[in-house]
This record gives structure tokens, C-alpha cells and sequence, in this order.
């Protein structure tokens, strides 16, 4: 799917949890994600903790999306 | 560390007024068993059933599959942490009653549970076909959680294979196999000349009823180590997993692991088999990452040629067998992997979810998604209905007669990522 709308001339990010993965099948802009069972959240956190860790998930995401890149990339940091 | 396993040949199994093995039979009293595997509030019933190689009877959904073995000398008792103390196992002796086994089932735990047939196609692709099963049908009090439901069906499955293996404690094997690993410099020295091989023996730990225990621990919590190989043979290693039917690893399958007895079998004539490294599976990328790291430096700390790698369940598992195949060769040693393959229903999608240069020698189980025919059988344990539901079932899979059509999936061991099976594919 991710090959498939870049083709179509958008920019997308694969928000992952097996980097790995991602790598293989070709996608260009990464976001690791948390767990593959919850990959955009994490149930061992409180409430409030949890809402910013998923806020910063999307909040990297959005900022790779609008990142150049000229190789894949993970955005990781 | 040396275990000589005795093999006591049961060619059929009845039901009896005592426990008892006689010239080949096996004998079980119904209330004796249900006595030794009775007493957890959680389930509110459990039946006992025979099924055997050839009549015409389906066991479904199958959770997991137990080999009765009791320990005849030496430390420790079968399944340590679970059965038994932790004492170390797998040296003395151990019987076992081979041609027997304990089937667990019942009401669906969690999606992924599988199908036994004793007859026609089914019975071609499950090696429990072969076997005299004695199936426990356990059924669950209202609104129980899966994980409790799944560990209460697995302590009666681990019980009954216990309580029946005692029926051949003093019974002279039909057949004694030995099996010997020398502490790792001991038996270095042994061969100097031969290449040293270890096994990589991934465990399926993904949680949410994917779950392996080595001796009581949850393997999720394990960072890789090493065993023996004959710990193994005593129970060291058990499934608490009930998904991914057709390349889990039942209890069954871990007891009598292929890939520890064939590299047994040429051990000091063309390499020397030095032990097993155990690893997981986790969910987590940095998980999957210490593990493999791990896997890499205790193979090269074993100052190791070449090791065989096999991985249990498919999907994101296929990165963990990837990133121990790159870690490994990385480190100059020979990588075989052996998987099975989700290749879809014709054959022509890319097998594994992930790949490396490195997986240059691979041995498939088969290919899961193939679709098959099972006819309908006048006999059922268990229920029918999930076949709908199951992976590789799909809507209208359970057709009116009772056949059932699903993807190889369904089947309990069809493809087998150690080998416990009969399937594979070349390339030509």
C-alpha cells in the first residue's frame, strides 16, 4: 500500500514496528512504532503518558512527511 | 550430560479398570485420569476420548499435543516448573510411551487452534494422525479469560501425559536410544578435526497465547542461552501457545525435536554437534535486535562453523530468523535456515515477510496457504463450528455436510518449521 500511493505521486510514512520489515518492502519514510500487538500506543503506560507518546508518534510522523529524502529512511531520533 | 531414552511401543490404547501398559496396549481408567487432571474451578468439565490412526474422526479445535514421558533415573521429573521441580533434567533415563499421545481440546481459546483428522486428506498432513490419541474435551466456566482458560487446558494436557507415562515407569523399553552431549571444551577436544554445529532453536514468544516456557519461565522473559539438547528431550521446553496451528511447535514436537535427533545422528562422524541456543521471538523491535545480537555472540563465543536456525509461527518471527541469519553469517559462520512459507493460495507471493542476501540455504515445511479438502468424519471430539473462524478457515469453509474446505493452516502440524512433518519443496 505504501509503494502503491507513493506511485501515485503522494508522499506517505510507515509507521512500523518491524523497521526491518519496512526496509524490505520499500518504503521510504519510516516512523518505528511501539509493539507490533500496539503499535501506536502502550498499555503498560498511565492515561496522560500514553496520550503523549501517541501524540509524538504523529506529531514525527507529520514531520518526516514533510522531510526530504533521497534514500529510506528511519526517522528514529 | 547424558540421557538414554527408552521407547516402549504402544500399538493401541483402551480404556480399562487401571492404568496399565500390557504386551503393547495401553490401558486408562477414565476415572483414574479424570482424578489426576480434575480440580481447577476454571474448567467446569472435561471428557475423555480415544481417536485413532484410521477411524474416521475429526479432533477440533486441537490446542495442544503432550508425548507421556517419565523420568526413570536421574535428576529432575518431566516438565520441570510446570510438573516437576526446577531440577536440571536430561541425563539418567526417561521412558516413553511411544505411538501414545495426550490431545487437549474443547472450546476455542483464542483463533489460530487446529484441526486432527485420523483418516482421509486431513490425515495426510498431520503427523498426530499416526499416533493413538487420548483427547481431553475441557470445557471452561462462562466469561473466562483466554489466558487463564488457555493455561487451565494446559496443566490437564501436561497432568495427563504425566499420569499416563507413569503406567510404563517399570516397563522394559522395546528400544533404548542414547544421547550424549559432552560439557562444550570436553567435547571440542573430542573431534579437533570436525566442524562444530550448533542449533539455533528459535521459540515462539509473541504473547497473547503465543507463549513458550523453558523450564516454568515464559521465554519472552529470557534473554538466549544455552541447553542441553536432551534437557529438551525431558520436557525443559513446553508450548503455552494456541496459534498458528500448522507450524507451532506442540509440546509433542519439542519433546521429540527432528533437528536435535538427526544432528545427534551424525554427530561425531561429520561434525560435532556441541549443544542448542535457545532464543525468542519478542514484539518488540529492540527485543528482536538484543536477541539476535545475543544468538550471534554466544555462536561465536562457542567458536562455532556453522548452526542450523529454526523459527516457530511466521510473520514477524520471519525478521527474527532474518536478523539471526545476517547476525550469524556476519560472524563467518554457515547459516541453514528451516521455515515454512505463506506463499498465498497459488504459490506465487513472496514466501516470508522478510529476506536477507544471507538466507542463502533454506528448508521450507511447506506452503501454508495452500488450499485443501477435508471430507467430513462420522466421529467428532470437540466442535465444528470454529472452522469459519480459524486461520485459514473463511466464511462457509464448515460446508452443510460436515467437509470442511481451509487453507493448510488449519491442520495441528502440517508444517512443521523443525521438520515433524513429511512436507517440503525443492527448487529446480
Amino acid at each position: 500500500m505504501v509503494k502503491e500511493i507513493e506511485r501515485a505521486g503522494l508522499p506517505v510514512v510507515h509507521i512500523c514496528t518491524v523497521v526491518p520489515i519496512s526496509l524490505t518492502v520499500g518504503a521510504n519514510r519510516i516512523v518505528p512504532a511501539i509493539a507490533i500487538p500496539h503499535p501506536l500506543g502502550n498499555p503498560a503506560l498511565s492515561y496522560e503518558d500514553e496520550k503523549l507518546l501517541r501524540r509524538n508518534i504523529v506529531l514525527k510522523a507529520l514531520k518526516a512527511l514533510q522531510t526530504d529524502v533521497h534514500e529510506q529512511t528511519v526517522f528514529d531520533k | 550430560m547424558r540421557l538414554e531414552l527408552g521407547n516402549i511401543f504402544i500399538k493401541d490404547v483402551q480404556f480399562g479398570d487401571t492404568t496399565k501398559v500390557l504386551n503393547g496396549v495401553l490401558y486408562i481408567s477414565k476415572q483414574e485420569l479424570l482424578d489426576a487432571v480434575s480440580g481447577d474451578t476454571r474448567l467446569t468439565s472435561i471428557e475423555i476420548d480415544i481417536a485413532k490412526p484410521g477411524e474416521s474422526t475429526r479432533i477440533m479445535p486441537v490446542k495442544d499435543v503432550i508425548e507421556p514421558r517419565v523420568k526413570v533415573e536421574g535428576s529432575g521429573g518431566i516438565f520441570p516448573g510446570f510438573i516437576s521441580k526446577v531440577d536440571v533434567v536430561g541425563s539418567g533415563k526417561t521412558n516413553v510411551l511411544k505411538g501414545a499421545a495426550v490431545v487437549t481440546a474443547g472450546k476455542i481459546v483464542g483463533f489460530q487452534e487446529g484441526i486432527i483428522d485420523m483418516s482421509g486428506t486431513g490425515a495426510d498432513y498431520t503427523p498426530f494422525s499416526k499416533t493413538n490419541n487420548i483427547v481431553l474435551v475441557c470445557t471452561p466456566t462462562d466469561h473466562l479469560q483466554q489466558h487463564e482458560h488457555e493455561e487451565a487446558v494446559r496443566m490437564v494436557g501436561l497432568k495427563a501425559a504425566t499420569f499416563i507415562a507413569e503406567a510404563g515407569r517399570n516397563i522394559t523399553p522395546d528400544e533404548v536410544k542414547v544421547y550424549e552431549t559432552l560439557p562444550l571444551l570436553d567435547g571440542v577436544k573430542k573431534y579437533p578435526n570436525l566442524p562444530k554445529v550448533a542449533y539455533v532453536y528459535m521459540l515462539q514468544t509473541q504473547g497473547l497465547l503465543h507463549d513458550t516456557y523453558v523450564y516454568g519461565v515464559d521465554a519472552k522473559k529470557i534473554v538466549p542461552t544455552l541447553i542441553y539438547p536432551t534437557e529438551v528431550m525431558d520436557g525443559a521446553i513446553l508450548s503455552g501457545n494456541c496459534v498458528s496451528a500448522c507450524d507451532k511447535n506442540p509440546t509433542y514436537n519439542h519433546l521429540n525435536n527432528p533437528i536435535i535427533e538427526d544432528l545427534y545422528e551424525r554427530h561425531g562422524v561429520d561434525y560435532n554437534f556441541v549443544g542448542v541456543i535457545i532464543t525468542n521471538e519478542n514484539v518488540y523491535l529492540a527485543d528482536k535486535e538484543r536477541s539476535s545480537n545475543w544468538t550471534a555472540k554466544l555462536a561465536e563465543f562457542l567458536g562455532l562453523d556453522a548452526v542450523i536456525i529454526s523459527e516457530e509461527g511466521f510473520g514477524n518471527p520471519d525478521t527474527d530468523l532474518m536478523m539471526n541469519c545476517k547476525k550469524i553469517t556476519a560472524k563467518g559462520i554457515k547459516t541453514v535456515l528451516v521455515t515454512d512459507e505463506y506463499a498465498g493460495r497459488d504459490g506465487a507471493s513472496q514466501s516470508l515477510a522478510d529476506a536477507d542476501k544471507s538466507a542463502d540455504a533454506v528448508v521450507t515445511g511447506g506452503n501454508a496457504n495452500e488450499v485443501i479438502q477435508l471430507p467430513a468424519m462420522e466421529k467428532v471430539i470437540g466442535y465444528l463450528t470454529p472452522a469459519d473462524t480459524i486461520a485459514g478457515g473463511f466464511d462457509g469453509s464448515l460446508r452443510p455436510d460436515g467437509s470442511i474446505m481451509a487453507e493448510l493452516q488449519v491442520v495441528t502440524g502440517a508444517t512443521s518449521e523443525i521438520g515433524f512433518n513429511k512436507l517440503s519443496a525443492t527448487q529446480y
